[in-house]
């Protein structure tokens, strides 16, 4: 359990270590360029882990079918994050983009979970109004120190 | 409809690790990371053709600005691995328990060419409602 626990913080930490590289790379050539360089790498190491895992062994096109089309479609979401993310990031304060960010990913988690996993527990609504408070006083925090200089 | 968009965005995250986390489950951690790149990887050549976008090979780029592709691969693994166990919301939770964390340890040092922001004490606050938050959805 606590070794899940460290392995989805570490998630966290690598999607801003990534964001930060990802923003550096895209003022050089250019948003859709640098995503386009991501995937590209990406694959590229991705198809090591796999040739290293001794997965292909078990992939039967028989299990492929199976599983429902929508669970494909990872890939295509993860693009659409990107390119609407990059459409909307100059309209919008980053204070307000990241907090509706987490307001969507907290509460859609928490829809998902009641139907994936039928839970539809209390605990998680408040607990995450209380993420959602200790994220925004944070955001507010920054958004001062940054005004100030 | 900004606002709208901005949540419509997180919504998609927390799909995109459903979707991800089942194919995962499905096929196994290494494989469905490749068809997870190998899709995005259409996708993003679909968008390069529609904006008429060229992509080249520039040098003087230092190697290091091409890693987030492969750090994204870590974000994938890690997220199908906890899906499983601990379902999208606590997973979620806890990657933005993290993102806060690492943020505060990058503007504090001014790692990667950020510029320094000092800790404030005030970001206990904000810390000890997001344990407490995440604490509270995962054991009630």
């Amino acid at each position: 359990m606590l070794l899940y626990v460290m392995i989805a913080i570490l998630s966290g930490v690598s999607i801003v270590i990534a964001r930060i590289i990802n923003y550096n790379l895209a003022k050089r050539i250019g948003i859709i360029q640098g995503t386009f360089y991501n995937y590209v790498f990406g694959l590229f190491v991705s198809f090591i882990f796999l040739v290293l895992s001794y997965e292909l062994h078990h992939i039967s096109t028989e299990t492929m079918k199976s599983i429902p089309l929508w669970a494909y479609l990872g890939g295509l979401t993860g693009v659409l994050v990107v390119v609407l993310s990059s459409y909307i990031t100059p309209k919008i304060s980053a204070f307000y983009l990241t907090l509706l960010m987490f307001i969507g990913q907290l509460f859609v988690g928490i829809i998902i979970d009641y139907y994936t996993l039928n839970i539809l527990s209390i605990g998680k609504v408040i607990g995450g109004f209380l993420v959602l408070i200790g994220l925004s006083y944070n955001l507010l925090i920054d958004l001062k120190s940054i005004k100030l200089r | 409809m900004n606002n709208i968009t901005s949540t419509f965005i997180g919504a998609l995250i927390a799909i995109m690790i459903l979707f991800n986390g089942t194919l995962s489950n499905a096929l196994g951690n290494y494989t469905s990371s490749v068809i997870i790149h190998i899709v995005g990887l259409f996708c993003m050549i679909f968008i390069l053709l529609i904006s008429k976008s060229t992509v080249k090979l520039e040098k003087g780029i230092p190697l290091y600005l091409y890693s987030a592709g492969v750090i994204g691969v870590f974000t994938v693994l890690f997220n199908n691995l906890t899906f499983y166990k601990l379902g999208v919301s606590i997973t979620l939770a806890l990657g933005l328990l993290g993102q806060s964390l690492c943020s505060i340890v990058v503007d504090h040092f001014g790692l990667l060419g950020m510029k320094v922001v000092r800790f404030e004490n005030k970001k206990y606050i904000g810390l000890f409602f997001i344990i407490f938050g995440i604490i509270i959805m995962t054991f009630f």
